[in-house]
């Protein structure tokens, strides 16, 4: 238990510092930049605490928000997937929402991309939201949420079958 | 009170979500200047609908109040449009006089004395010559009676020397207005037989058969009358509608035929 405890404040740890460092300095065509903290959200097992997730996911996007200055956009953000996540889970996976690992394996492809970009859509729609917070923006809005879900994605996907192979 | 527990323990996920998301927000408002224009930009719209609403829903539950409010106030207007048409009812008794009018100030007055003169500052210079007479707008005041270059004096209608020509308005039965030098507001009209039909409330008006007022101009109306004479005489007392403590605007007539119709009684 203590060594899975180690285990998952390592990883979390690493995306987190990953994410400081690497990616909120990538700034590819100034509209991409990757997202892939959300991992640590897509990955906390489904029979972890879900309060705890909400916690979790307050204290990332507070540090995340602190290192680029973007004052809340995503706290407001990973707390809203945190907190959805139960349901995106249930329709994701149905019945195998209750498996542990479900969002990395044991579970139809499908399911899981559906699991991963549901996520990873909603957070990104709601920061780019909060960030440009005009109505008059809202395809700016769009373009920046799709083109940042889908390289997003893809990133997280590989690293989850990185950190799942291990 | 278990069963509130039940629910917020229940409902906890919820609850924390609602308030990371207050905290969040709050964030967001007072650090980010954008944010927290529009964000107030939000509040003011969403306050203004709810406000105006409660308003509207408020306005409607205190119509009675208002419709009292407007009812006093209808009252009032009421009532300054009587005294404005009273007014300009008297004034238009001036487009009835025939000869040049001369607007003065009262520059010296009493009401205190038997023998009480004004002083207007207008003189021979603007037209205004000896017994022409002296009017405002609401009824006479009195006849000229010394003139300087650029000031006239005026026997008040509030001098027991003054004796206007003066008819009840509703019979134009003649008589004559005096004062008897106590009440500045109340004079006499004499000479009015006792066969004559008068009432509280009649109006008295200038004759029009002297040399000073043309017919029509008001002077007061009965306020009391003593049909107990030996003599055959009403004694009549008249409420002047004249202010004369605070009388400010007057008008001088100059009834041009005065000097002719003079000549042919003297001649």
């Amino acid at each position: 238990m203590n060594r899975e405890v180690f285990r998952n404040i390592f990883i979390y740890s690493t995306i987190l510092t990953l994410q400081i460092f690497i990616f909120n300095h990538i700034n590819l065509f100034e509209i991409i930049t990757p997202y892939i903290y959300i991992l640590i959200f897509i990955i906390y097992k489904t029979s972890y605490d879900k309060t705890l997730l909400l916690f979790l996911g307050f204290l990332s996007g507070i540090i995340i928000d602190l290192s680029i200055q973007t004052y809340g956009c995503h706290t407001f953000a990973t707390i809203t997937i945190c907190y959805l996540r139960t349901k995106i889970e249930k329709t994701s996976f149905g019945v195998n929402a209750n498996l542990p690992s479900a969002m990395v394996k044991g579970t139809k492809f499908s399911s899981r991309a559906f699991f991963f970009l549901s996520l990873i859509f909603i957070h990104s729609i709601i920061y780019y939201s909060l960030i440009f917070f005009n109505i008059n923006a809202i395809v700016e809005i769009f373009s920046y949420t799709i083109i940042n879900s889908i390289i997003t994605f893809m990133i997280v996907w590989v690293i989850s079958k990185l950190i799942s192979n291990k | 009170m278990q069963s509130i527990i039940n629910s917020i323990v229940k409902n906890r996920n919820l609850i924390i979500y609602i308030v990371l998301s207050l905290i969040t927000f709050n964030f967001l408002y007072q650090k980010s200047p954008i944010h927290s224009t529009n964000i107030g930009k939000i509040a003011t719209f969403i306050s203004g609908t709810s406000s105006s609403f409660s308003s509207s829903v408020s306005s409607y539950f205190s119509l009675r109040s208002k419709n009292q409010k407007l009812i006093t106030e209808n009252l009032e207007l009421k009532k300054v449009e009587s005294k404005y048409n009273i007014l300009s009812q008297n004034t238009e008794n001036l487009s009835i006089l025939s000869g040049p009018i001369t607007s003065a100030e009262v520059i010296l007055n009493s009401v205190n004395k038997n023998k009480n003169i004004i002083v207007i500052n207008k003189g021979l210079s603007e037209g205004v010559n000896k017994e022409m007479g002296v009017i405002s707008s609401n009824g006479i005041v009195g006849i000229v009676k010394n003139v300087t270059d650029n000031y006239s004096s005026i026997i008040s209608l509030l001098n027991i020397d003054l004796k206007i020509n003066a008819i009840l308005k509703k019979s134009s039965t003649l008589g004559s207005i005096s004062w008897d030098g106590k009440n500045p507001k109340i004079v006499k009209l004499n000479d009015i037989p006792l066969s004559s039909s008068i009432k509280v409330g009649d109006t008295i008006i200038t004759g029009g058969m002297s040399f000073y007022f043309p017919k029509g101009i008001p002077i007061g109306e009965i306020i009391d009358y003593d049909n107990s004479s030996l003599e055959g005489y009403y004694e009549i007392d008249i409420l002047i509608f004249n202010d004369f403590s605070s009388l400010s605007n007057v008008y001088v007539i100059d009834r041009s035929d005065n000097e002719e119709i003079k000549d042919l009684l003297y001649e």
